[in-house]
């Protein structure tokens, strides 16, 4: 650094300083990361009783038009049906439902509430031209509505908290917002969150608006705030549980909670409430990590060590610390919504049919279907729900077979899953048994699989090194390409290298393997993974067609440009043969029909194997 | 120069003593001469009774092993006319030790012609016959099939059958050829699965060794498969002498029935094979039903 810059340091270092003084005398933040405020504000709040409903609110499409019902799940039944559209997403508190409807006149759409009893409007709220709605939360005192509010210029964009009687739709206060980027809210126990200009969520009373504290999310942008019964919850990429040790939040709180899921998962905890698509019923609610808390003073941990992971028509328990799958579930259809009631995961898919998997185990555990109906969507209200199956002893039907059903997923016909098959062939080279090692087979024997999962099963069934079940590899390669039969050949190179993986416990594999070298339809690089295979199992009774394969193909120009299969072939024979087979590959390194390649390798090999041992051999003879 | 010529010898023993010693659990060849025997016949059969004279065969085998193809493939079609058993040793030989394809090709048309005139009863010819029924080249297979079938051994039936569920449609046909001249019918409920997939190869060899009951099943195929495969089928099965004529009539029925220029050429056929002064229901009705397609066109 020369003189005229560090002189100048100083000053750059007053502006910057002046500069954030300036901000901080105007900033609408100052209180954000008060960890004090934020406990205050938490200690005013008390959570509600546990509601007694176990409801699903449905929102029905099909030729009986489009409708709202509320479906009771503890009584299988369904308790009113009432014709109307949904646009964003039902919200549940008290004895109301709210939820969007599109606007009847061209301004920014509606607020409608209906009666939680019988479906019944009870009032519209229609939002202005210049109103957008960024989303609603409901408890038994309100209606809280977060709408922002287009200025002339984006920077005259305002944000307000709206209270509105839920029964009359009274404005019962109204907050200003410091800022225009806002988001939907979250109500608990007499407190409303509201995310902010990205990483921070303003605290407010519910009774009255009043800003209570602010929350600072320093380590990733708070994108949701999500109440539950255990507590209030902030994050995006993770989930903050709101304490005075988040306040300011950061990663390293002990309140912090992020999952190991595997790849296939979107790491989706929560809608993203500054964006307005995700007010709506989307393709979100069909992929996305069911979740919830144990929460020991500031502490938190997923409750059970589990997330679930609902990706459309599948289920996934995962161990949460360790990433390890619990338990797998397949539908036959799309579920188009679920929750985790703490108890139980419920779900509800397209064509109608409501369940219930226990949330640590993924036992049945409560099934109803809703019978000639189109389920577009639908929302839960039933927090607590813990069903037991009936007609059975321990109250839940038998855990998912996960092999099984990890097995049903790779074979599933539904192509929209690419990675999820592969980590479910993953997972199955990780589970222990013969059922395992068979799965696997079967998968390599399905016709129409990619290139990339053949090649993933291939290395799961290698990586196995299961000589328990020598034998069922014995039995795939038996199996063959025949025209007549309509059969096709099974991926023997996959296998052979199987086989290879086992050593010497894959002996028993070497006349299946014989076999498949002498058929024609062996491919050239499988015909080489069987040589390599014979090699490291010590296949020695397979000398006889290692030997009929060299000297039929050794003059074969087609292995000119790729002499691999010859080579290996060469090299079983070097390490698995006698004397007499030196002197054949002699004869085969000389004869100068042979495919050059081939020559110029044994040439080499015969001379680092033994030198001189060829030519006293054969000259002997 | 005196190494490479010893490992030659002793390469030849290794890979055909593998064959010999495989040929050792045979029976001898059925290779018994037919009937009435023509001039040529008699000529072929007195070589092969003398064999060739052992400075031929060491120019066979010189010219079967050295650089020039073309006068490899003179060697081995010159063996194969000559009708001698032992012109197969050298051939034998070559396929043994390995070769190109189109030396193996020659060898093997060379080896189907001693094989043709009842020659070819060397156990190792069989194994290294059989051996190449297996090579990667369809050319190649579909060559050592029609060869192994000429073998006179019982032996070659698991190969041909196998053969019959081969990818390339030319070894597949050369398989039900192979199976039907030797009116083997351990093939035919291949051959009527082949037939069903629409398999033109296999028509004419399931015609052949069709029995009477598996009529009715070709029939019902009908609408499944390419009519001019099933009117191949039929229409072969109908030319067969020792089919009884009351079937022969439900036969070219059938037949009249099948859409497109193979049922009319089967119909045809079948008018054409029974001699001009041999009178038959199913003729008159073959006949006949010609002359409906006719007038309809």
């Amino acid at each position: 650094m020369n003189a005229n810059a560090m002189r100048a340091r100083p000053s750059v270092l007053l502006l910057v300083a002046a500069a954030a003084l300036s901000a901080c005398a105007t900033s609408p933040y100052k209180r954000a990361g008060n960890a004090g405020e934020v406990a205050a504000a938490l200690a005013r709040s008390q959570p509600a009783a546990p509601s007694p409903r176990s409801l699903v609110f449905l929102v029905l499409g099909g030729s009986a038009g489009q409708r709202v019902a509320a479906y009771d799940l503890a009584t299988s039944r369904l308790v009113w049906t009432q014709p109307g559209e949904v646009t964003t997403r039902i919200e549940v508190g008290g004895d109301i439902i709210v939820h969007g409807a599109p606007a009847q006149t061209g301004s920014g759409g509606l607020i409608v509430a209906r009666d939680i009893g019988n479906g019944a409007v009870l009032w519209q709220h229609p939002l202005l031209e210049k109103e957008r709605l960024a989303g609603y939360d409901v408890d038994a005192h309100a209606v809280y509505v977060v709408i922002q509010t287009q200025g002339l210029t984006k920077r005259g964009t305002t944000g307000s908290v709206l209270a509105l009687d839920p029964r009359t739709k009274a404005v019962l206060w109204r907050h200003e917002l410091p800022t225009g980027h806002v988001a939907g809210p979250a109500v608990r126990g007499g407190l409303i969150a509201v995310p902010v200009d990205s990483q921070y969520v303003i605290l407010l009373d519910r009774a009255t608006g009043a800003e209570l504290a602010q929350v600072l999310s320093t380590a990733e942008a708070a994108t949701f705030v999500r109440a539950l019964p255990e507590g209030m919850f902030y994050g995006s990429r993770g989930v903050f549980l709101l304490s005075a040790a988040t306040a300011r939040g950061s990663r390293e709180s002990p309140g912090y909670l992020l999952a190991k899921l595997p790849p296939f998962v979107r790491p989706f905890y929560w809608y993203d409430l500054y964006r307005p698509e995700q007010t709506r019923y989307s393709a979100i609610d069909r992929n996305h990590i069911l979740w919830r808390v144990s929460v020991d003073g500031e502490r938190a941990r997923f409750r059970d060590e589990t997330v679930v992971i609902h990706d459309y028509r599948f289920l996934f328990g995962f161990d949460a610390a360790s990433g390890a799958l619990r338990w797998a579930y397949s539908h036959p259809s799309d579920a188009v919504a679920s929750t985790d009631t703490g108890s139980v995961i419920a779900f509800v898919s397209t064509d109608g049919d409501i369940g219930a998997l226990d949330r640590v185990t993924g036992a049945r555990r409560y099934q109803a279907r809703l019978s000639g109906e189109v389920v577009n969507a639908a929302t839960f209200d039933a927090d607590g729900f813990s069903p037991t199956l009936a007609g059975s002893e321990s109250g839940a039907g038998a855990a998912p077979d996960l092999v099984a059903t990890l097995g049903a997923i790779v074979a599933d016909p539904d192509r929209r899953f690419p990675d999820m098959k592969l980590f479910a062939i993953e997972e199955i080279g990780r589970q222990p048994g013969r059922e395992a090692t068979g799965k696997l087979l079967e998968i390599l024997g399905e016709r129409g699989m990619t290139p990339l999962a053949a090649q993933k099963t291939s290395e799961a069934l290698a990586a196995r090194k299961d000589t328990q079940s020598a034998d069922l590899l014995a039995a795939a390669l038996r199996r063959h390409a025949d025209y007549a039969d309509d059969r096709t050949a099974p991926p023997v190179d996959f296998l052979a290298r199987a086989v290879a993986a086992l050593g010497a416990g894959g002996r028993s594999v070497t006349p299946e393997l014989v076999a498949q070298l002498r058929l024609p339809e062996t491919p050239t690089p499988a015909a080489a993974q069987i040589a390599r295979a014979l090699i490291a199992t010590g296949g020695e009774e397979g000398i006889p067609a290692l030997r009929d394969y060299l000297t039929m193909y050794r003059a074969d120009p087609v292995h000119d440009a790729d002499p691999s299969a010859l080579i290996a072939v060469a090299e079983a024979l070097i390490k698995l043969g006698g004397p007499a087979d030196r002197r054949l590959l002699l004869f085969v390194a000389e004869e100068p029909h042979t495919v050059a390649p081939l020559r110029a390798h044994l040439v080499k090999a015969l001379g680092e194997t033994d030198p001189g041992a060829v030519t006293r051999t054969a000259t002997r003879d | 120069m005196l190494v490479i010529r010893a490992a030659t010898v002793v390469a030849f023993g290794l890979v055909l003593g593998a064959a010999a010693a495989r040929a050792a659990e045979t029976k001898p060849a059925d290779a018994k001469p037919a009937a009435k025997p023509s001039k040529a016949k008699a000529a072929k059969d007195k070589a092969a009774k003398d064999g060739l004279p052992a400075a031929r065969l060491d120019a066979a085998r010189a010219a079967l092993v050295g650089d020039d193809d073309a006068a490899a493939i003179a060697a081995a079609s010159s063996l194969g006319a000559s009708g001698a058993a032992n012109a197969a040793e050298p051939l034998a030989e070559l396929l043994a030790v390995g070769t190109s394809p189109s030396r193996a090709e020659a060898a093997l048309d060379a080896l189907a012609k001693l094989g043709a005139a009842g020659v070819l009863t060397a156990p190792r010819a069989l194994d290294v016959v059989d051996l190449y029924c297996g090579h990667r080249a369809p050319e190649v297979r579909q060559r050592a099939i029609k060869a192994l079938g000429t073998i006179k051994d019982p032996r070659v039936v698991p190969t041909l059958v196998a053969r019959l569920g081969d990818v390339a449609p030319g070894v597949r046909a050369a398989a039900g050829e192979a199976l039907a001249a030797r009116k083997e019918r351990a093939g035919t409920p291949r051959l009527f699965a082949l037939v069903k997939r629409g398999d033109a190869g296999a028509a004419s060899p399931l015609a052949a060794l069709a029995t009477p009951d598996l009529i009715p099943q070709i029939a019902e195929l009908a609408g499944t498969v390419d009519d001019a495969v099933l009117a191949t089928a039929l229409g072969d099965y109908a030319q067969r002498s020792d089919v009884p004529d009351r079937q022969r009539l439900d036969v070219v029925r059938t037949i009249a029935k099948l859409s497109g220029a193979g049922a009319t050429t089967a119909l045809v056929e079948y008018v054409a094979s029974v001699p001009a002064k041999e009178e038959r229901p199913s003729k008159r009705e073959a006949q006949k039903l010609l002359d409906q397609r006719e007038s309809a066109q």
